[in-house]
C-alpha cells in the first residue's frame, strides 16, 4: 500500500508539485497553496492512497518540494 | 543641527522600522520605542518559510496593537506572485486595508496595482531594486515610500533624496515621496536579494521566501582530480551584517525618512536591542549628544544579539570582501530555553515558573519573552521551591518562583543568558 501525506499548512505555493504530477496536485485559486486531489484531511495532514504506477511522479513532487512537506510512504 | 551631521537638513524625526516575525517581537518593538514594524502573513512574503508567519486572521490584532502604541504597521507582500496567488494576495491586501494596516510593502505590479485600487498606501520593496531618481519618479505614481537598493553608497542615497525635494516628486498621498534605507541586519550576496542559489540546489526559491541560505555555508574548492585548494575563509559567499550605528549621523544627513532593521526571523531580544539602540542613536543625533562614547556602548549591546560580525555595507563605498568567518551568529551572549511562565503574584511582584530544561541558580541572568510580555531581562535575586528559599533549581518539572519586576504570564518563555 502506498500513500501520500501532505502537510498543507506549511505549503509556500511554489507550484513545483503540480508541474511534476498534475494528475494529483492542483494550485488552489482560493488560498494559493497546493491541494492534493481527492485526499482526506487528517488533522493538519492530507492523505491519499495511490497505486504503484502513480508512485514515481509523486516521488518527484516530493523531491522537488522546497518546503519538504510531501511524503510518499510505502507499507 | 549639530556639527557632526554635515550640511544637510535633518528630517524632523527619522522613523525606526523594526522587524516583527511574531507577537513577541511585535511587543519587543513597542517596548524599544520603534516607530513602525513590518511583518508578513501567510506565504506571500520573503520569510515564507523561515519565520513564524502571521495569518490573515492576525491582521486585526496587529493593527490594534499598532494603534494603541502609536506604532505604524507595514505588511510585507513582496514575493514573486503567480496567477494562483492572486486571490490570496487580494484577500490579504483587502483585509489589511479594512483592519487599518498602514501600508503594504510590495514589489510585484499586481500587488501595487491592487493596493492602489483599494486605497492601501504602497511602500516599494527593496526587491524592486530602485537605484536612481527616474525610477523613484516612475514608482512615485503608486508609492508614497521607496525602499532604495541596499547596494547604493551614501552619496548616491543623498543625491536621490536631494532630487526628490528639488524635483518635487510626490506620491499618491500628495506628500513628497519618502525614502527608506536598510540600517542594520543581514545582507545577502545577491543584488537586492534576487538570488537563485537556493533554487538551483534545493528547488527552493529565495524570491518566494524559501531561501536555504547556501551563501552562509562553508565551501571547499576542489579541482577535477580531487585536489583541494586552500582558501583563507571557507565562508566565501557570506557577507557580515550591516551596521550603520557608527555613522548614523551621515546616514540621516542624506535626508532619508525611514531606517529599516532587517530580521523577521530573529528573536524578540534582537528586535528589542536593535530598535532601542537605533532609536536612541537617532535621538542623540537630533539633540547633539551623538559621539564615539555612545556609539561604543550601542555596539556592545548590538554585539550581544544575533550577528555575523559587522561591516558598513556598501554605504561608504568600500570594496567588497567583508565576509564573515562563522557559520552562524557571533553574538556575545547565548540564550538557552529553560522553562515556562505559570503565574504572577502582583502584590509581592513574584513570578512562578516551571523548569523544563537545564538549571537556574541565584545570580544568573535571565530573559522572559512572550507575545504579551515582549522581552524583559532580569537577574535572579532569590529562588523559591515549595515556599522555601533555595540556591538553585535543577529538577526538571519543578515549579519555582522568583522576584520579577514585570508581569509573568503562562504564554511566557524563560531563557538563561550566558556569555558565549
Amino acid at each position: 500500500m502506498i500513500r501520500i501525506v501532505f502537510q498543507r499548512r506549511k505549503c509556500i505555493g511554489c507550484n513545483a508539485c503540480v508541474e511534476q504530477a498534475p494528475a494529483h496536485w492542483v494550485m488552489s485559486q482560493k488560498d494559493g497553496k497546493s491541494y492534493l486531489r481527492k485526499s482526506v484531511k487528517k488533522g493538519e495532514y492530507y492523505v491519499k492512497h495511490i497505486s504503484a504506477p502513480e508512485c514515481e511522479e509523486n516521488l518527484r513532487a516530493a523531491r522537488y518540494c522546497p518546503a519538504r512537506i510531501i511524503r510518499v510512504q510505502t507499507f | 543641527m549639530n556639527g557632526a551631521t554635515g550640511h544637510m537638513q535633518l528630517p524632523n524625526r527619522v522613523e525606526i522600522l523594526a522587524p516583527a516575525g511574531s507577537f513577541e517581537s511585535l511587543r519587543a518593538a513597542v517596548q524599544a520605542g520603534a516607530d513602525a514594524v513590518y511583518f508578513g502573513v501567510e506565504q506571500l512574503n520573503m520569510r515564507a518559510r523561515s519565520s513564524n508567519n502571521f495569518t490573515v486572521a492576525d491582521l486585526k490584532k496587529i493593527a490594534v496593537i499598532g494603534r494603541k502604541n502609536s506604532l505604524k504597521t507595514y505588511l510585507t507582500l513582496n514575493t514573486i506572485v503567480y496567477n494562483h496567488d492572486l486571490a490570496l494576495m487580494k484577500s490579504i491586501v483587502r483585509t489589511a486595508k479594512e483592519c487599518g494596516i498602514n501600508a503594504v510593502i510590495a514589489m510585484d505590479h499586481a500587488v501595487i496595482g491592487y493596493a492602489a485600487e483599494v486605497g492601501l498606501p504602497v511602500h516599494l520593496s527593496t526587491q524592486a531594486n530602485v537605484t536612481n531618481i527616474e525610477a523613484v519618479k516612475f514608482y512615485a505614481r503608486f508609492a508614497d515610500l521607496i525602499v532604495l537598493s541596499r547596494e547604493l553608497t551614501l552619496s548616491q542615497v543623498a543625491e536621490i533624496c536631494r532630487q526628490v525635494a528639488e524635483q518635487d516628486v510626490r506620491g499618491p498621498s500628495g506628500d513628497l515621496v519618502r525614502i527608506e534605507v536598510f540600517a542594520h541586519g543581514a545582507l545577502c550576496m545577491a543584488v537586492s536579494g534576487k538570488c537563485y542559489l537556493s533554487l538551483h540546489t534545493h528547488n527552493a526559491s529565495a524570491n518566494r521566501g524559501a531561501c536555504k541560505q547556501n551563501c552562509r555555508r562553508a565551501y571547499t574548492v576542489r579541482d577535477d582530480e580531487g585536489n583541494e585548494l586552500k582558501i583563507d575563509n571557507e565562508f566565501i559567499m557570506s557577507p557580515k551584517d550591516l551596521c550603520t550605528i557608527g555613522f548614523l549621523d551621515r546616514v540621516l544627513a542624506t535626508g532619508v525618512s525611514v531606517l529599516k532593521i532587517e530580521g523577521r526571523s530573529k528573536g524578540p531580544d534582537y528586535v528589542y536591542e536593535t530598535a532601542a539602540c537605533y532609536r536612541e542613536a537617532a535621538e542623540s543625533i537630533h539633540d547633539g549628544s551623538y559621539g564615539p562614547e555612545k556609539v561604543g556602548a550601542w555596539m556592545q549591546r548590538l554585539e550581544k544579539v544575533y550577528n555575523r560580525g559587522f561591516w558598513d555595507g556598501y554605504y561608504l563605498g568600500c570594496e567588497l570582501g567583508e565576509w564573515t568567518d562563522a557559520p552562524g551568529s557571533k553574538a556575545t551572549e547565548r540564550k538557552t530555553f529553560i522553562g515556562l511562565g505559570l503565574n504572577y503574584l502582583g502584590k509581592i511582584k513574584v513570578g512562578e515558573f516551571k523548569l523544563q530544561a537545564g538549571s537556574l541558580k541565584v545570580g544568573d541572568e535571565v530573559m522572559v519573552a512572550g507575545p504579551t510580555t515582549g522581552v524583559a531581562r532580569m537577574r535572579v535575586t532569590e529562588l523559591r521551591l515549595d515556599d522555601s528559599p533555595v540556591e538553585a533549581v535543577e529538577r526538571r518539572g519543578a515549579c519555582f518562583s522568583m522576584p520579577s519586576p514585570v508581569k509573568i504570564r503562562s504564554s511566557d518563555k524563560l531563557f538563561k543568558i550566558e556569555p558565549v
